[in-house]
């Protein structure tokens, strides 16, 4: 029983597998040092959300309104553990995270400056269907939205991603501080489901809009964690979902398929916004204090190699 | 290379505590989807594992297409009905079906064809008529062979319902996923651990109906 | 444009082929980790199997070992190894040969016992050493159950190499992982299929070398659905 054949098929996939390990894995780590004359961004790996590359206010705009190209992007997640891990590892030089993210202090981070003003008003809007959303319901939310500002945003982050505080226990404590009631309301006032994001300040969000709308008394379901704005904005429209917390100047520049027409002025946006919502039977509400953009962000070390403040910083040579 | 951070312990009992109502939602959602699978797979393999048994010219094809589909990875599957059917419970409970079918058709044939000729031959000299030999001799000297079918597709659907995360169901997948998204580990092993728990109480449970089921056979 | 009209058009376009986010590169990289990940799992379990099965012990555990691998998920084992070993292809690996290693021991470990024992007997009678026995007379007997449990390990690895995308890895996953995230049905269907025939052609190529394998004489009876081994206990995985 001499299978020549088998053990030649086992000395070529030796062979092979001594090949293939040697031609290592490309990609990931740092670009050399020293200055090699060409613009700093083509030496960085971008990391974000797998939607990053398609999207205005992200690599998409960073390229059309800075001029710049990365040598690579790596699709990770939205400004979550991932990303921070790959900042932190070097397998990125420059991440997208959240403005309002908690960590980027502790973290030692470095957000580079929009000086071009790329990012718009992404004031925290609740944007939900108009059949759904009763007069009282609107109220409430529009009373919360008054309060809301975006150190509480800061610090609630905080709360959920460095002390792993439940996202629907921070809410109900912020509630509790802005003296709205979870409970107590009655109840069959109709049924809304509450949608977020997926990273943990829209749980929170979801759940204080939620719990206050639960307090007057509507039957609230959630679905946290749902996916990004390509899932949930669709969703909104079918009416699998009834209302979610949205970011007034991407809301308009995803719904206009990136017109450019969202501004710094929060209530332009939104009215803008509403132009487009009404006809599909949606609405979005007023929008809170509280902002979120999108922030690129680079370690300490990154920074001072190449003197990075601003975004435009980037197109130099370096 | 390993990371180990103080701050977030593996188990944080607190948290456990007070999500008893998310763990055994998450827990309830696994039960249902797989139970569907398998209730559904053997619904459909059952007629199907008949038939490719009974006419032998298909025996091959079918058996050995069923083969091939069968290595197609989870995700690729749900990604194939996704422009079709959704991030839904439909296109999760049809991937899943399909995979408890592959596995139960196999089972049904290579079961029924254990089935010692001269028994068959017997039962016919005796009178039997086809469909009474079927449902008396036939299905139950095969049941050791199909109850293993069913083991089998009722573990590995248990472990693919957690991939139905990715698509908004996923059961104990769910905290799992929540677990890589907020970077917190207690979710994480209370989705894995009880995922498997559940597995392996799945299968003795059914290890035990097969004994049940079959008294004469002596057990492995 | 029916979608299938658009996933023609996708793979048509240059774009696709080209870069780190092109099929070339991506199926490079499933295919190297794949490989790596199944040739390693096979070096750790292979011996513990073949040892296991030579001397007939701790059978329960090595027959048992596949079916906690079993029960194992393996989206939690990937994502198990994200905080323990950061992200990037070497959690993914260990992750990956960490589900390979069962299914390869528990075939090693049945393919030797089901070696006839007079075989064994023969060999001693002739004046084998026992090592000797082992490697030229045992392993090529119990080789076609071996390679089953390759086999199946092997297209275990290529299902969940698939998943790694959801843990920052590559592979030909991420087409599936970008497309849920951008919404964009035609990449979602296109890596699905370039996945779903990835891991046909594995599974082809495994099944190749099993027949190859088998010696000659069995070979007739081999079918493409059947693995030699415990016909109750039919040795699958899927991921």
């Amino acid at each position: 029983m001499r299978d020549w054949g088998f053990r030649a098929i086992l000395s070529g996939v030796l062979g092979l597998s001594l090949l293939a390990s040697a031609c290592g894995s490309s990609g990931g780590g740092s670009p050399s040092a020293g200055s090699s004359g060409k613009p700093i961004a083509s030496q960085m790996i971008l990391g974000g959300p797998p939607e990053c590359p398609t999207r205005p206010f992200c690599e998409k705009g960073l390229m059309d309104k800075y001029g710049l190209t990365f040598k690579d992007f790596k699709p990770l997640d939205a400004g979550g553990p991932l990303t921070k891990a790959a900042l932190d590892r070097g397998d990125i030089q420059i991440g997208l995270l959240f403005s309002s993210d908690g960590s980027i202090a502790a973290k030692g981070y470095v957000v580079l400056n929009d000086d071009k003003h790329l990012q718009n008003a992404d004031n925290v809007v609740p944007v939900g269907r108009s059949a759904a959303l009763k007069s009282d319901a609107q109220t409430l939310l529009n009373q919360i939205d008054s309060k809301l500002n975006t150190s509480d945003l800061a610090g609630m982050n905080k709360s959920a991603d460095i002390d792993k505080q439940d996202p629907a226990q921070i809410a109900s404590d912020y509630l509790k501080k802005i003296g709205v009631s979870t409970s107590g309301g009655g109840s069959g006032k109709g049924k809304i489901t509450v949608a977020g994001f997926n990273f943990s300040e829209s749980s929170i969000l979801a759940q204080i809009y939620g719990q206050a709308l639960k307090g007057i008394g509507y039957d609230v379901s959630y679905k946290l964690n749902l996916g990004n704005r390509e899932v949930v904005e669709p969703a909104l429209e079918k009416g699998d979902i009834d209302l979610y917390p949205g970011y007034a100047a991407t809301e308009l520049e995803f719904i206009n398929k990136a017109k450019g027409e969202a501004t710094p002025d929060p209530a332009a946006t939104v009215k803008l916004l509403n132009g487009y919502l009404q006809a599909k039977g949606l609405i979005a509400l007023d929008p809170s204090a509280a902002q979120d953009q999108n922030a690129f962000a680079v370690t300490k070390e990154t920074a001072n190699k190449w003197h990075l403040v601003n975004l435009s910083d980037l197109a130099k040579n370096g | 290379m390993l990371r180990l951070d103080a701050t977030d312990p593996w188990i944080r009992w607190d948290w456990l505590g007070h999500h008893t109502d998310v763990i055994w939602q998450a827990l309830v959602q696994h039960i249902q989807l797989t139970g569907i699978a398998v209730l559904g797979g053997l619904a459909i393999a059952t007629p199907v594992g008949l038939l490719v048994w009974r006419w032998r010219a298909l025996r091959n094809p079918v058996l050995s297409v069923a083969g091939i589909l069968y290595t197609i990875p989870s995700l690729a599957l749900f990604a194939l009905l996704v422009p079709f059917t959704g991030l839904t419970v439909v296109t999760a409970e049809i991937g899943l079906v399909s995979y408890t079918i592959l596995i139960l058709v196999r089972n049904i044939v290579v079961g029924l064809d254990g089935v010692p000729a001269e028994i068959r031959e017997a039962a016919t000299g005796m009178g039997y008529r086809p469909a009474k030999r079927l449902l008396t001799i036939d299905i139950p000297l095969a049941l050791p062979v199909i109850v293993a079918g069913v083991r089998l597709a009722t573990v590995t659907t248990i472990g693919l319902v957690t991939v139905t995360a990715l698509l908004g169901e996923g059961g104990l997948g769910q905290l799992i996923l929540a677990g890589l998204i907020q970077d917190f580990k207690t979710p994480l092993v209370v989705g894995l651990a009880g995922s498997v728990v559940l597995a392996v109480a799945a299968d003795l449970l059914l290890a035990g109906a097969q004994r049940l089921a079959t008294p004469w056979r002596s057990s492995r | 444009m029916s979608i299938f009209e658009e996933v023609v058009r996708w793979f048509l376009d240059p774009a696709h082929w080209d870069g780190t986010f092109g099929i070339p590169n991506r199926l490079w990289e499933h295919v190297q980790m794949s490989f790596l990940a199944t040739l390693t799992a096979a070096v750790l379990a292979l011996p513990v199997g073949v040892l296991l099965g030579h001397y007939g012990r701790f059978g329960n555990l090595a027959i048992n070992v596949s079916n906690v691998g079993r029960a194992l998920p393996s989206f939690g084992i990937l994502v198990l190894a994200v905080p323990l070993f950061g992200i990037g292809a070497a959690p993914a690996f260990i992750a990956l040969v960490a589900l390979a290693i069962p299914p390869i021991v528990t075939n090693s470990y049945v393919g030797m016992r089901d070696v006839d024992p007079e075989l064994k007997e023969a060999a001693r009678g002739l004046g084998m050493r026992e090592h000797v026995a082992l490697l030229r007379v045992e392993m090529p007997v119990a080789l076609p159950v071996i390679m089953a449990g390759i086999r199946t390990a092997g297209v275990q690895v290529v299902a969940t190499a698939t998943l790694a995308a959801v843990v920052a890895w590559g592979g030909l996953g991420r087409f599936i992982v970008d497309g849920f995230a951008q919404r964009d049905d035609v990449q979602i269907f296109a890596g699905a299929i370039l996945v779903a025939a990835l891991a046909m052609v594995a599974e082809l190529a495994l099944a190749g070398l099993q027949w190859l394998a088998t010696p000659r004489p069995m070979r007739a009876s081999m079918r493409w659905f059947s693995r030699p081994g415990r016909t109750d206990e039919l040795v699958l995985q899927g991921g």
